[in-house]
């Protein structure tokens, strides 16, 4: 599926005690753009990767991706619309050690996601050939970090997403092994013209993005690298 | 209850009135299931999460075993015992003894635990056996024994009723030979003097010289009888002084007919009509002021009424340990849905609907319950076979414990009433924040 647009306005996410987290007056991205959000720690980065994902139940506002408003949309279509339109990179990866590359890349077909279970199981298998995982009936316990970062991603295209949100994917990866899991993720969003949007402190992850916005104190604003 | 089911309920089997109580029994945690599972697939994922958790789901799982073992194992053992000591009470239709308490003579007739007893006299004993209903009318002679096995005066004829053909050997014909029950440790061929009274209180010099030989075994009645050794009841007489039941010119016969002037007194006699109603009949006619006639089968019936009470606080504990239990497991599973919290919490993220959430937790917990269940029966089984087997040697009386219905309607009733507490983890589950527990 290709990339939607975004368009998000007076957003706000709130935490404990009616605390702002984060305000965004006006975000706007493309279809199969790639954005880099930086910004030191606490700063509400992820906070706001989450709220784009529709799982910020705090959030007020506009975020819309094409035509659905994830601010105003129920938590059942929040769901239905992650399950169809987004796939997530997590930090720690975020597997199920006890299941296989194919079972992790799969995931999804478990609580049928959109194009069935079969389409799910055959994408994400490509997917994990693409990426190098030969072996895909082993189970993820004995595979290295880049390894099951791989298969994470794997299990975030096994959708066929518009949309790729990946929070920190190469914090807990070595620099060759984030170097590589960089290329596959840029590559493989570039490829699909899927929108990537991608939290990260790591300055070659996000020299590869398109354009970058900087989280500070929760507020929003465009961003560049440094020098 | 309309009528038309009421006759239809009335018109099934036996067992298949116990099929449909245990279909009804189990059909909630069978609609709940395909309720909860419906159009999803959640079983990888909680396969993933026993072997993941696999130790502490041993755990609840054994505590569910011990908890269902626990309520089948007492409810197997007290059938088993009721079914028991009924066995060994069915070959004495109908005991004659002195006025009395039943439960006394109950006890000392038939589950041969020592009494001292008032005799019948010969008067009484020739009216009972000339009663035109009675086949057999045996004397029964306790209170001797040898190494703590109760020796028994009686007649060949109670040996036969008692036990059929001999297991091997042959039926004693003079004093001075003995059948053994099929427990009693004694070879065929061994000789011993009986020793005056039972237990630590025996004399055993007080019968020296009469010394008898095991000439035959009773095959196997499942009854303290088992463990007791036979002799004629004019050996029994003849021992402790007094006239053998026969006048002088038949000195030498063993069983009856006996003469009253020589019949020195009995603590009892098993009676048996062959008709049922004369049972009755002679129950009606030997309950006078000089002696009291009773149906063993009734006095135990009576004694587990009095049990019943009993069982049913039994069954009350079993109930309320499960139900202890089952809360216990109930809030260990809310804890354990917290060690797997990021897990559902990744679910979430990645959008699998609620009730796919839902439909893990309550798989993962229908899974333990289940699998506790189905192993508490097994030891409840394993447990029910050890304490019957402890009880038959101890007593005599052989129990079987066994499973039956009443096991497996406890079971389906506890599994179908956990099964559906078992939501409310799942629902528990549902309501933690995503975005907390996928950062934890």
């Amino acid at each position: 599926m290709r990339g939607l647009p975004l368009e998000v306005s007076n957003l706000s996410v709130t935490g404990a005690g009616g605390r702002v987290l984060v305000r965004a007056e006006s975000l706007t991205i493309a279809p199969g753009e790639s954005i880099g959000i930086r910004g030191p720690s606490g700063a509400g980065k992820s906070t706001l990767l989450y709220a784009l994902a529709g799982l910020q139940p705090t959030a007020r506002g506009v975020i819309r991706w094409g035509a659905a408003d994830l601010v105003a949309l129920g938590e059942s279509e929040r769901a239905r619309f992650r399950r169809d339109h987004i796939g997530l990179v997590f930090q720690d990866f975020l597997l199920f050690e006890e299941l296989t590359a194919q079972g992790n890349a799969a995931l999804a077909a478990a609580f049928g996601a959109r194009g069935g279970a079969a389409s799910i199981r055959s994408r994400a298998g490509a997917v994990l050939e693409r990426l190098g995982i030969g072996d895909t009936a082993r189970t993820v316990d004995s595979f290295s970090g880049g390894e099951r970062q791989r298969v994470a991603i794997a299990r975030a295209l096994a959708n066929d997403p518009a949309i790729i949100l990946a929070d920190e994917p190469t914090a807990s990866l070595d620099r060759d092994t984030a170097d590589r899991m960089i290329d596959d993720l840029v590559d493989l969003a570039r490829t699909g013209g899927k929108t990537l949007i991608a939290v990260s402190h790591d300055r070659t992850l996000l020299e590869r993005m398109d354009r970058l916005v900087e989280v500070i104190d929760g507020r929003l604003r465009e961003g560049a690298l440094d020098a | 209850m309309p009528e038309i089911l009421l006759d239809g309920w009335q018109g099934l089997s036996p067992t298949a009135q116990d099929i449909l109580i245990l279909l009804l029994l189990l059909a909630p945690a069978v609609l709940t299931g395909l309720v909860v599972t419906f159009g999803y697939r959640p079983f990888l994922l909680v396969r993933s999460l026993l072997w993941r958790y696999r130790w502490t789901n041993l755990v609840f799982v054994a505590l569910i075993a011990v908890s269902v073992g626990l309520g089948v194992g007492l409810t197997a053992q007290e059938r088993g015992l009721r079914q028991g000591t009924a066995r060994a009470a069915e070959k004495f239709d109908l005991i004659v003894s002195a006025p009395g308490s039943e439960i006394t003579m109950l006890f000392a007739s038939v589950y041969l635990q020592p009494s001292d007893v008032p005799l019948l006299d010969g008067e009484t004993y020739e009216k009972i056996v000339s009663n035109e209903n009675v086949s057999l009318a045996a004397p029964i002679a306790y209170g001797d024994s040898f190494e703590g096995y109760p020796v028994v005066g009686t007649t060949p004829g109670f040996i036969a009723h008692l036990s059929g053909d001999l297991a091997e050997g042959e039926m004693f014909s003079r004093t001075g030979q003995a059948v053994a029950g099929s427990a009693v440790e004694v070879p065929l061929g061994a000789s011993f003097t009986p020793a005056h009274g039972v237990g630590d209180g025996a004399e055993h010099e007080a019968h020296a010289g009469a010394e008898t030989v095991i000439v035959g075994r009773m095959a196997a009645t499942g009854s303290p009888w088992d463990k007791a050794i036979l002799v004629p009841v004019e050996a029994v007489w003849e021992v402790h002084g007094l006239a053998n039941g026969h006048a002088p010119e038949r000195a030498g016969q063993i069983g009856p007919p006996f003469d009253t002037d020589y019949f020195p007194g009995t603590p009892a006699v098993m009676v048996h009509a062959d008709a049922l109603w004369a049972n009755y009949a002679l129950k009606s006619d030997f309950t006078t002021d000089k002696t009291m006639a009773f149906f063993p089968g009734a006095v135990l019936s009576r004694l587990h009424a009095l049990m019943g009470d009993v069982r049913q606080i039994m069954s009350l504990m079993a109930v309320v340990t499960q139900v202890l239990v089952t809360a216990g497991v109930l809030t260990g599973l809310v804890v354990l849905t917290r060690l797997f919290s990021r897990r559902l919490a990744l679910l979430r993220a990645l959008g699998a609907p609620r009730r796919f959430v839902f439909a893990v937790v309550w798989c993962y917990a229908a899974t333990l319950i289940a699998g506790g269940a189905v192993l508490g029966l097994g030891a409840g089984f394993a447990a029910a076979g050890l304490i019957s087997r402890e009880i038959s040697r101890r007593t005599d009386i052989l129990v079987r414990a066994g499973l039956a219905w009443p096991e497996f309607h406890l079971i389906a009733g506890f599994v179908s009433l956990t099964l559906l507490l078992a939501l409310t983890p799942a629902f528990l589950a549902l309501n933690r924040p995503v975005i907390a527990d996928l950062r934890n």
